[in-house]
């Protein structure tokens, strides 16, 4: 890779896809890479000993002198009317510094992602199991608790609407009324028709993200009037200017500084009790901490949104898609939040990445009374590629073709139109994905010799036996987006400083376990030659960076670090270039040594600083977008990536267990910019998939949570976790991309849970429409 | 409080009467650290050396009822009494495992308690001691509440017999990893008194016994010779303990719609249908 090193610097934005041609496409294992930094290397993250000892500040861990807990008081119903509340006994409690509802906040009444329709503390109508009402401040976080399990609420309980399809009827739940939004997409010809014909429902459950670290947080009140929130912010900005609005106070007396992030696979934060804890803070004017529970963190972060997809596939006698008709309909829970967005994305996505002629889609995202759903890695495209995938089996059995044959006759390339009549300009190898998971070798059947070394589904003292179990092997492949969409504008800010023999990076993305920082780091190695590079922690001091998100940092604020390290190395390189008249491009830097295209200039880059700091900012924004239209049409996404992925699953076909054997995994990345965190974050977005297949649903029973909880909630362990086998990286890089390189996290979470879903029916034989998987469809036909 | 006796914890308990004993604590503090539970005082037992261990009493096994289910799972332990060994093998993962003990099990009492079908297939009885000396009950006394812990007494061990016999433990999980059972099914072979016993877990408040299910197979098994069934014969056992635990709804003849009340929902039918598999495959595995 030390190849690639050389040919990206000095150039301008799009060097790096010049060079794309000369690179093969291969899978770089961590173990072969020569280079230690730089772009290509596997380097490590700089926090990463930290987090494996332990030692690694999160929000949990946040101390300040005279601190207070808080405690939220949260409905326990999803539906009420609130008659009173009554906060004088908690308030003469001892130790109790304050209460507050929703008559203590001196800003907007509400707040949202993209709609303000969610209120700080409920006061006429609670609209889910878990909202806030109330919020308390106590020198001791059990006086906090008790206290708020003093105030007194007056509930008239009401009829939760907890079926979206019965939203459309029911009385609003909210002023805004119970349709979020409805975007119907024609695309084609309605006429058409296929030969063949197929049908399906499918229902997707919820899933949480359940981060590894509950959601924690601290207030620390300003001299000037204003707050510090030191939160895991995943969108530090955003989240000030919420604060800001609610507090009353201009964005200038509020700073997010943003801690340790224990885990994020969706939006953070809980403005449940983030806001609450700045209104405390300001209101005692002490810092006042709160650190979640389990159950308060299940209750108050966005879910994904549960789906029920109503399909219909027009296909011709050779199995090519001539029409795909669907209705999709969303759980949005009873706020908006990012509903939106996930609508967009599942309505695009609708028919996957296949070449269709006509596709006409209703999509809707509906108010209920269900807990709030949000945006979760692969919102939207992943609730669909589980049906469309399933209308492909269903599909190929009809025809009688092989699975992986039928997909091969209609994946999409680039040049093709998504049914949003935007045309497919980044690279889409499909095919080429689809074809190396088809061609990767089978895992081994067990034989007689190592039976008992088999795990079967149920575990190592489960009740697996090896004669009711039945491998099945399936294909899935789907797309997601990459950044927001539909006109949000994507642009991050960040600034390079170099000093003596360090370079220094300030960017307000933060690293959720991503990997930016690290990319950050790489990037800068590269462009200037300097192997000491630290990245700040992030806060609203500094300029926005926008949430880290469907693979945003990657695109937009690694283009922006590297834009400014290539101001820096300009004003670093120019007196020399100058001196010796030669242009900048003949000179390069390479472990701190500059040296000419000829080798009769060699200097390191300390001495020409000469003690000098060198600084500069600049911003990466990639092209607009537009806002899909009355018929769904628009050039909504700035990028797209696909993943093809071949599950094979044991089943045991009597008690419906099943065990991920292997996920063979060929994923369309643009280019690895560090081969051991691409694979680790395709074996994270994998796992998540399989839990998503197999596990993960947060059931409610009437709108109420029902077990918050890691035991109610069950999670892949490290047995389910299958092991993940990265056939391929195609590396055809998007020219439009910073480095060419497209995000990776997102699309294994897409296309997982649709291929294992795809292997328990090979291996079942019957039809799977519901995720996760339960076990009684999981087993062998009765009869 | 950190007694060091039985005889300790006991004048604890009783100095104390709203104090709550706790051995490896993996329910109790849970329940503690959100705030379900405000004892007054904890009684920990983990000092209390008598019961962490096991001793032999005229063919029975005298069992502490300290003993983790990690201690529980080893080879030695497995040899005396293989399906309690199982049990606790399958009971978590290994952090709940070292903690979690027998008589946490037993006290805690939750329909998904691993050793509590093996303990009502065994037959096992406990030992309850308070301030007026000790006494035995049966573990399903117990645990149906025909029996309960009186105020002041402690679970100090459990009599389970040493049947030198095939036993098996059952777990049907919705996850590879270690998960909560869907149903679980323990089947002990007592050659000495030519029985079967079978108890299911999970599917109920408390675990199963389908006495009539075990008598008929019993009756089949030719004790002194190879001890072998037809599968046929397996198979039709797993349907009658299935339907003896989870048996159709009976319609109310008043109610025209209970007529067809036959259909069990699909998710029961599956669990029935799991545990027809579960003690099918059990009594294979005893037999084989």
């Amino acid at each position: 890779m030390s190849a690639v090193r050389g040919t990206s610097v000095g150039g301008d934005g799009t060097a790096g896809s010049d060079a794309a041609t000369a690179i093969p496409t291969v899978v770089v294992p961590p173990a072969a890479v020569e280079s230690q930094h730089g772009l290509g290397a596997s380097l490590l993250p700089a926090d990463a000993a930290a987090k494996t000892q332990g030692v690694f500040p999160y929000a949990a861990d946040l101390w300040a002198e005279g601190l207070l807990w808080a405690a939220v008081l949260r409905s326990p119903h999803p539906h009420a009317r609130i008659v009173s509340i009554d906060t004088t006994h908690a308030a003469e409690m001892p130790g109790v510094r304050a209460v507050i509802t929703h008559t203590d906040v001196p800003g907007d009444a509400m707040h949202g992602r993209r709609v303000a329709d969610r209120p700080v503390f409920a006061h006429d109508v609670v609209r889910h199991h878990g909202e806030p009402i109330a919020a308390v401040a106590a020198d001791h976080p059990d006086t906090a608790r008790l206290a708020a399990a003093a105030i007194i609420v007056e509930y008239e309980v009401l009829e939760p609407v907890t079926d979206p399809e019965k939203a459309f009827e029911a009385p609003p739940l909210h002023p805004d009324g119970n349709l979020i939004r409805h975007i119907p997409l024609r695309f084609g010809d309605p006429s058409a028709a296929g030969e063949v014909v197929v049908e399906g429902v499918y229902r997707v459950g919820r899933q949480d993200p359940a981060p590894i670290g509950a959601e924690a947080g601290l207030a620390v009140p300003r001299p000037d009037g204003g707050v510090e929130l030191y939160v895991a912010s995943t969108d530090p900005h955003a989240d000030r200017d919420m604060a800001a609005a609610c507090f009353g106070l201009e964005t200038d007396r509020v700073k997010v500084v943003v801690t340790g992030v224990p885990g994020a696979m969706a939006d953070r934060e809980d403005p449940g009790f983030q806001l609450p804890l700045g209104l405390l803070a300001l209101k005692t004017g002490h810092p006042v901490k709160l650190v979640a529970t389990r159950e308060e963190s299940f209750l108050g972060h966005a879910h994904r949104h549960p789906a029920l997809l109503r399909y219909r596939h027009h296909a011709d006698a050779e199995g090519r898609l001539v029409k795909v008709e669907a209705q999709l309909l969303l759980d949005a829970g009873a706020y908006a939040d990012a509903s939106s967005d996930a609508l967009a994305a599942a309505v695009a996505f609708a028919a996957g990445p296949y070449v269709v002629p006509h596709v006409f889609v209703e999509g809707w995202a509906v108010r209920t009374n269900n807990p709030p759903s949000g945006h979760v890695r692969g919102e939207g495209a992943m609730q669909v590629c589980a049906a469309y995938e399933g209308q492909m089996d269903k599909l190929a059995a009809k025809l009688g073709l092989d699975p992986a044959e039928l997909r091969m006759r209609n994946v999409m390339a680039t040049g093709d139109l998504l049914p949003t009549g935007q045309t497919v300009t980044c690279p889409a190898p499909v095919a080429e994905l689809l074809g190396a998971v088809r061609d990767a070798e089978l895992p081994p059947l067990p034989s007689a010799e190592d039976e008992a070394e088999w795990l079967l589904p149920g575990g190592p003292e489960g009740a697996g036996e090896p004669g009711a179990v039945r491998r099945g092997v399936g294909y899935a492949l789907g797309m997601v987006h990459m950044l927001g969409a539909e006109g949000h504008d994507e642009v991050s800010t960040a600034t390079v400083r170099v000093q003596g023999g360090t370079a220094t990076v300030i960017c307000s993305a933060v690293e959720t376990g991503q990997g930016f920082a690290t990319l950050a780091r790489q990037i800068v190695q590269e462009v200037l030659g300097v192997e000491e590079v630290a990245v700040l922690p992030a806060d609203t001091d500094q300029p926005p960076a926008g949430p880290s998100a469907r693979g945003r940092h990657t695109w937009v604020s690694g283009g922006a670090v590297e834009r400014a390290a290539k101001m820096v190395r300009t004003q670093l390189l120019q007196p020399l270039a100058a001196k010796f008249g030669m242009s900048v491009e003949l000179l390069t830097i390479a472990d701190g040594k500059i040296t000419s295209y000829d080798g009769v200039l060699s200097t390191t880059v300390a001495e020409t600083l000469q003690g000098k700091e060198l600084w500069a900012t600049a911003q990466c924004r990639p092209h607009p977008t537009e806002k899909l239209d009355e018929t769904g049409q628009g050039d909504a996404f700035v990028g797209l990536a696909f993943a093809a992925i071949r599950a094979v699953v044991d089943v045991d076909i009597e008690l419906g267990t099943v065990r991920v054997v292997d996920m063979a995994v060929a994923q369309d990345v643009g280019r690895v910019l560090n081969p051991r965190q691409v694979a680790a974050r395709i074996e994270a977005g994998v796992t998540q998939g399989v839990g998503m297949a197999l596990m993960e649903d947060l059931r409610t029973g009437r709108g109420a949570v029902k077990r918050p909880s890691l035991t109610g909630y069950a999670l892949p362990t490290a047995l389910d976790a299958p092991p993940v086998r990265i056939v391929k990286l195609v590396e055809e890089r998007d020219v439009v991309a910073p480095f060419g390189a497209k995000a990776v996290s997102a699309v294994p979470v897409v296309v997982s849970p649709a291929a294992v879903a795809a292997a328990v029916r090979a291996a079942t034989g019957r039809p799977v429409g519901r995720l996760p998987i339960r076990p009684q469809t999981a087993v062998a036909r009765q009869g | 409080m950190l007694p060091a006796s039985l005889d300790e914890a006991v004048a604890a308990l009783a100095a104390m009467p709203t104090a709550v004993p706790v051995a490896g604590g993996t329910d109790l503090m849970a329940a503690v650290n959100s705030g379900l539970l405000r004892p007054a005082g904890l009684v920990g037992l983990g000092r209390i050396s008598e019961i962490r261990g096991w001793q032999y009493a005229d063919g029975h096994a005298l069992l502490g009822a300290g003993l983790t289910h990690a201690r529980m799972g080893r080879p030695d332990f497995a040899a005396l009494i293989p399906a309690l060994a199982a049990a606790a093998r399958a009971a978590g993962p290994p952090q709940i495992r070292n903690a979690g003990t027998l008589g946490g099990n037993i006290a805690s009492a939750a329909p998904t308690g691993d050793a509590l079908p093996v303990l009502a297939a065994l037959e096992a009885s406990v030992v309850l001691t308070g301030p007026n000396g000790s006494r035995e009950v049966p573990v399903s006394h117990l645990l149906t509440g025909m029996d309960p812990l009186r105020p002041g007494e402690l679970l100090a061990f459990v009599r389970a017999p040493l049947l030198h016999a095939p036993q098996v433990f059952l777990k049907a999980t919705a996850r590879t990893g270690p998960g909560r059972a869907m149903a679980s099914v323990a089947l002990v072979l007592d050659p000495a008194r030519r029985g079967v016993r079978c108890a299911v877990g999970a599917v109920a408040p408390m675990p199963l016994r389908p006495l009539e299910a075990e008598q008929w197979v019993a009756s089949l098994i030719d004790w002194d010779g190879a001890r072998t069934l037809d599968p046929r014969v397996c198979t039709a056992f797993g349907d009658y303990v299935a339907m003896a635990c989870i048996p159709d709804p009976v319609g109310d003849p008043a109610d025209p719609a209970g007529q067809d009340a036959g259909a069990l929902p699909p998710a029961v039918a599956h669990l029935r249908r799991t545990v027809a598999a579960l003690a099918r495959r059990a009594l294979g595995r005893a037999l084989s």
